[in-house]
């Protein structure tokens, strides 16, 4: 097993980068992600405050050892903007030698010609937001693409030969387990090294939460996949994602690991000296506050034993668990051994308490608020 | 100056309630001018806000009236306010105790009913002066006829010279207080004989302390006398003596049959109790007046603050409160559960709805209340006597109890026939002993049954209110302890029992009563990380038993860079909730469990 703490030392001397596309082909109705259509100019305005937003964190960054180009869709960017946008990155960055390079996609936007680019360039994975192969549940969801984009994206990014992940959701309403086994048997199918599951839920202010409609439990969804995922190889290291050993993303794994990263574009978070520090959502605001300054709205700072319990709880989403001499050593002693009493409380079909570390079990990762709740601060 | 007694005349109003009690009084204190019109606010004497409101009187307010009578005199009519439920009976017995009449109002359009029976008897009793009024002829469905034959064949009294009288719009008013004068007979007491007054209530003042509500019977009191508390001991400079206009008014002195207040720089109510007789310190009068018998409380229930640091503020208020209406009880008890809070006794269900309510509008504690429950005496095998207030005081092991005793009552309701059947069947579900039944005209029934009190004040008021549609009147009255077969039921949530939920009922109803508190419990306590059994057991036999499954999913989807605030809220969140909720062994019961329980008693059938 390998450890918590991995600094990005570990990752590969360096930093993790996330830069947030804001566009999307259409707004899915559960999403409340800072996304919208593009309008003509969008794409320009985004660039460019993209750009002077780079400039004005001038920092003497390291080498970056993991970028994530999520959103929105990045997809949705046309080609020739996203020539820009690998050439403001490149300007902006260094990357260290092995560097991985996520790019979502969906499969309504993806060209050839992006993953022509994308492989021209540092790209080394693609996470498709394919959500479900059954065109009805996908027109529930208001996603712009159908069964057959799906199947044809996932084709084009597999022939590219990027380490391709896909996501998957469950607990539509009126859904049936079979409905489930049926969308993750197709999945399974294109022999992915990496799938994230996840359950849909209902978000405020998304058109979703004013239909408020009753959504499936989900247990059986949910514990069924941590099954089939694992029975196909793919070995479930954190709540929602599943992969084929070395597969792992190695971006989200320094979130949970409590380490550094920068966020660029609106509404991207970044974690850096202890400090989260977020961007305007609007595309509007966030280009107008670059033109002063940074874009940032707010700022959140976690001392002492709050901070520990935080990264208590997001080593906690990973099958590693919080290896404790680490964890010690980054947060201090008496605080380390205060979570681990803790975690000693609970029953250990849900919590595997080590004398290396302490981490979920299968039923642990079905139960993790109940665990969280209980160490947080 | 004093009164002249002759020229005295100290009556109460006795009614049913709804009958127009309130009104007449109003319309009496119009017409004589005590009050001018334009101050005039309906129901004058009902000064809690609460008893406005809900058009019941529940403390007495005497008002002084002068009157003209066509023989050329002029009178003081002393009207001494009854309260009409019959949690508050024992207030009518005080009222009446300072009077020498009373006026019988009947609802012409209703007849008589059981109230009216039962306070007609009380001042029977007492030897007052009945004068019989027929009220509400002003409605098309009076019937003066039947009102009479009613108040001749149910009470009894003679009917023929009775008023007939509308208080709504004034007619026979002016008979009334004229008969008043003519009817009732002057209080008797001696100018000479030593000082000796009844104290018939009494109020606290915050900067005056206790206001004592008083009749002299005898001789004559004035500021600046020594007075003497029979009971209690306790002596006294009297400051302050006066007449109720309604409003106080001070007064030199007041003499023999009147009635009046007086301040005398008491501190404390036990001092000077209800039903006491004041006397002269010097001259002190040979024996005490007749009081009152001690009201004892005969239902209790749990009083917990809502906020728990206002425990202080809850006892202040109680014993403020208790100033004010000496028939209630307050011990300070602790529960698992609800905290500290007190163990309060009452005289009934109303009067324990008002406390509560009271406790809230003048002192401003919220609070939870728990089922009310009646006292039990509990025999033991070696021969002593438990008496319980609250189900934990019962032996904890069954077999030590020889034989259960509860409190009964014996009621007398009045209906229509129509309504027979479904009320004989309401007593049988509530325990009753059937005692009587009989046509007081073709189309009413007078039916009586003794019912355990605890059935009894579970919800027996608002079952007969839907049994009857609202056509029944009720009356009761104590008639001691009866053996039954009751157990007390424990519920245990993961085998440990929890003292909040406990409860008495009969054999019988232990299994449904344990199953409906059980399945209430389980859809009440969320889900924890393992199976919680709930179970009811009668000492250590299991009747009932459920499962609260264990919970089975609990996770947020999915948590990247830009959620971890948001997430790390929702856990905090999560964990408030958790926190306050009441930590029972390895279970987190949320207060809504406890507070639903409260429910669950009244809710069950």
């Amino acid at each position: 097993m390998r450890g918590t703490g991995r600094s990005p030392v570990v990752l590969g001397q360096g930093l993790s980068l996330y830069i947030h596309v804001p566009f999307c082909d259409a707004k899915c109705t559960y999403c409340a992600f800072a996304s919208a259509p593009v309008r003509p100019g969008d794409e320009k305005l985004y660039l460019e405050s993209l750009k002077r937003e780079i400039t004005a964190r001038a920092e003497n960054s390291p080498a970056i050892a993991t970028l994530y180009i999520g959103g929105g869709t990045p997809s949705v960017l046309s080609p020739v903007s996203w020539d820009a946008l690998i050439g403001i990155v490149e300007r902006g960055f260094s990357f260290s030698g092995g560097a991985e390079v996520t790019v979502e996609a969906n499969p309504g936007s993806l060209t050839r010609e992006h993953v022509e680019l994308w492989r021209g360039w540092r790209v080394t994975r693609v996470s498709v937001g394919v959500q479900s192969f059954d065109d009805r549940r996908l027109k529930f969801l208001g996603r712009a693409h159908d069964a057959a984009q799906a199947r044809a994206a996932l084709a084009l990014c597999m022939d590219a030969e990027f380490s391709v992940s896909l996501d998957m959701m469950f607990g539509l309403p009126e859904e049936t387990l079979r409905d489930w086994m049926t969308d993750l048997k197709t999945a399974l199918s294109f022999g992915t090294g990496h799938i994230s599951v996840y359950q849909l839920t209902i978000e405020e202010g998304t058109p979703f939460a004013r239909q408020n409609p009753a959504l499936p439990e989900g247990y059986a969804q949910y514990r069924y996949a941590q099954w089939r995922l694992a029975r196909a190889g793919l070995e479930q290291y954190e709540v929602a994602s599943f992969a084929r050993h070395g597969q792992e993303c190695r971006h989200n794994l320094n979130y949970w690991d409590d380490g550094e990263y920068i966020g660029l574009g609106p509404s991207a978070c970044g974690y850096v000296n202890g400090v989260r520090r977020t961007n305007a959502p609007r595309l509007g605001d966030y280009a107008a506050m670059t033109l002063r300054g940074l874009p940032i709205i707010s700022e959140e700072r976690l001392e002492g034993e709050r901070a520990a319990r935080q990264a208590a709880v997001l080593a906690l989403r990973t099958k590693y668990g919080i290896t404790w001499k680490n964890f010690a050593k980054r947060y201090g002693a008496p605080v380390a051994s205060a979570i681990r009493r803790d975690l000693e409380r609970f029953p250990a079909d849900i919590v595997t308490n080590g004398a290396e570390a302490s981490s979920l079990t299968p039923k642990g990762f079905r139960l993790g608020n109940a665990v969280w709740a209980e160490i947080i601060s | 100056m004093a009164t002249d007694p002759d020229k005295i005349r100290n009556f109460s109003i006795i009614a049913h309630v709804d009958h127009g009690k309130s009104t007449l009084a109003d319309r009496l204190i119009e017409t004589t001018h005590t009050v001018e019109s334009r101050n005039m606010k309906s129901q004058l004497l009902d000064t809690l806000e609460l008893e406005r409101e809900r058009g019941i009187t529940i403390k007495l307010v005497p008002v002084r009236m002068n009157y003209r009578a066509k023989d050329g005199g002029e009178y003081v009519l002393n009207l001494i306010d009854t309260p009409g439920h019959v949690d508050f009976n024992y207030e009518v017995s005080r009222s009446l105790a300072a009077c020498e009449g009373a006026i019988l109002v009947v609802d012409a359009a209703q007849g008589v009913e059981a109230q009216t029976v039962a306070n007609a008897y009380l001042a029977v009793e007492q030897g007052l002066d009945l004068i019989p009024v027929f009220n509400k002829i002003d409605l098309p469905s009076a019937s003066p006829e039947r009102a009479a034959k009613e108040t001749e064949e149910i009470i009894g009294l003679d009917a023929s010279n009775a008023v007939l009288c509308s208080a709504k719009d004034g007619t026979g008013v002016d008979e009334i207080l004229e008969r008043i004068v003519t009817d009732i007979r002057p209080p008797s007491g001696g100018k000479d004989t030593p000082f000796a007054a009844l104290v018939f209530d009494s109020v606290y003042d915050n900067y005056k302390g206790v206001i004592s509500y008083i009749r002299v019977v005898n001789g004559d009191v004035s500021a600046r006398d020594e007075i003497r508390f029979m009971a209690t001991g306790e002596r006294y400079e009297v400051e302050e003596v006066g007449v109720f206009t309604p409003e106080k008014r001070a007064v030199g002195a007041l003499g023999p049959g009147e009635v009046g207040y007086m301040i005398a720089g008491i501190k404390s109510l036990s001092d000077a109790g209800v039903g006491d007789t004041v006397t002269s310190a010097r001259n002190p009068a040979p024996a005490p007046l007749p009081g009152y018998r001690h009201v004892k409380p005969v239902v209790f229930c749990g009083y917990y603050p809502i906020e728990r640091d206002e425990i202080n503020l809850l006892r202040d208020a109680l014993e403020k409160l208790q100033i004010n209406d000496s028939a209630i009880t307050f011990e300070p008890e602790s529960s698992a559960a609800l905290g500290f809070g007190f163990r309060c006794g009452f005289l009934g269900l109303l009067h324990m709805e008002i406390a509560k309510e009271r406790l809230y509008r003048e002192f401003g504690v919220e609070l939870v209340a728990t089922p009310p429950n009646v006292v039990y005496r509990v025999k033991l095998t070696d021969g002593g006597v438990i008496e319980t207030r609250r189900p934990s005081d019962f032996p904890s092991d069954p077999t030590r109890q020889e034989e259960v005793l509860e409190p009964f009552i014996k009621a007398t309701l009045f209906l229509p026939d129509a309504y027979v059947g479904p009320c004989i069947q309401l007593c049988q579900e509530k325990r009753g002993v059937h005692a009587g039944m009989d046509y007081i005209t073709p189309e009413r029934v007078r039916l009586v049954y003794e019912l355990p009190l605890a059935e009894f004040i579970l919800d027996f008021h608002d079952k007969l209110k839907s049994a009857t549609r609202g056509y029944a009147s009720l009356d009761y009255e104590h008639i001691g302890y009866r053996p039954s077969d009751l157990v007390k039921v424990d519920i245990l949530i993961q085998d440990e029992p929890v003292d909040a939920f406990s409860f008495i009922c009969h054999r019988n109803a232990a299994y449904h009563r344990g199953h409906s508190v059980a399945a209430k419990l389980k859809e009440l306590i969320p889900r924890q990380l393992f199976e919680v059994p709930i179970q009811a057991a009668i000492g250590k036999k299991i009747i009932v038993r459920v499962n609260i499954k264990a919970l089975r999913k609990d996770v947020l989807a999915k948590c990247y860079g830009g959620d971890v605030t948001r997430k790390r809220k929702l856990l905090e969140k999560q964990k408030e909730g958790k926190k306050r909720m009441k930590q029972l062994g390895r279970v987190s019961i949320p207060q809504e469990a406890f507070m639903a329980f409260m429910d669950v008693a009244s809710d069950e059938k």
